[in-house]
């Protein structure tokens, strides 16, 4: 009957916020093999309903793509990320994207990192569908997504367990 | 230890998925690999740190292998970099 004084929120090492909003859907629903099946770590993705792309947590730009088109971060605590917008837009060389953060730039959780004109990218015939990877999910004994739903940047989409 | 170098052929260099494959195919071995290139030098069996090397066409990659697997894992990287990049 003590249970619920027992009973603690569970903490976890990291969460990661929604980089965009949209609707928050499994990497299985991403149309490349490569994030499909997560060969670049374990993810989850977001089908943008506005181009633009937000800091996930408080952390570090370990870079930005010289193409514009991908940014992977690195929280406070360790984690990397990598936000990769739209698919096979490494093609695009960096058009209809603009920046606002370079290269190892410090930033807070719900900085503006980039921009993209969602509109331009689709007429371009790309799929604006964006991966979201954690790169060294390895370190951790589990990754917890929430998926299925609308969401709001900065909305948790992912828990890391360590 | 092993080592080679190679030139990237590839229009769009070493970006996220070459880089993921990379990955994928360094951790089948248990030596440590390192690349070198565009200033840079980083573990290939990371993959921040492999992306973050920025490596373009025309770039020349060193690779060094260093382990007890280190004639196959050359073999193998060697004929990935050919296939892949």
């Amino acid at each position: 009957m003590f249970d619920f004084f027992k009973k603690k929120a569970k903490e976890y090492e990291d969460v990661i916020g929604a980089p965009l909003k949209g609707e928050a859907v499994p990497s299985a629903e991403v149309n490349d093999p490569t994030f499909a099946e997560e060969m670049l770590g374990k993810g989850m993705a977001i089908k943008p309903s506005e181009g633009k792309v937000y800091a996930p947590f408080d952390g570090e730009v370990a870079l930005v793509f010289d193409t514009k088109h991908a940014i992977s971060l690195v929280s406070a605590k360790g984690a990397e990320v990598l936000i990769h917008v739209g698919l096979d837009t490494v093609m695009l060389k960096g058009e209809h994207y603009t920046t606002h953060v370079e290269t190892g730039a410090a930033v807070k959780k719900g900085d503006l990192l980039l921009e993209f004109d969602m509109e331009a990218i689709k007429a371009a015939g790309y799929d604006t569908i964006t991966p979201i990877v954690i790169c060294n999910a390895d370190d951790y004994k589990d990754v917890i997504r929430t998926t299925g739903k609308q969401v709001e940047p900065g909305d948790t989409v992912m828990e890391l367990d360590k | 230890m092993q080592t080679f170098t190679y030139v990237i052929k590839d229009e769009l260099g070493i970006h996220a998925r070459p880089a993921g494959l990379l990955v994928k195919e360094a951790k089948n071995f248990a030596s440590t690999i390192t690349l070198e290139a565009n200033g840079k030098k980083g573990a290939a069996k990371g993959l921040m740190g492999v992306m973050s090397m920025g490596v373009k066409q025309g770039h020349e990659v060193t690779v060094t292998i260093e382990g007890d697997d280190e004639v196959a894992a050359a073999e193998a990287m060697k004929s990935f970099f050919e296939t892949n990049l």
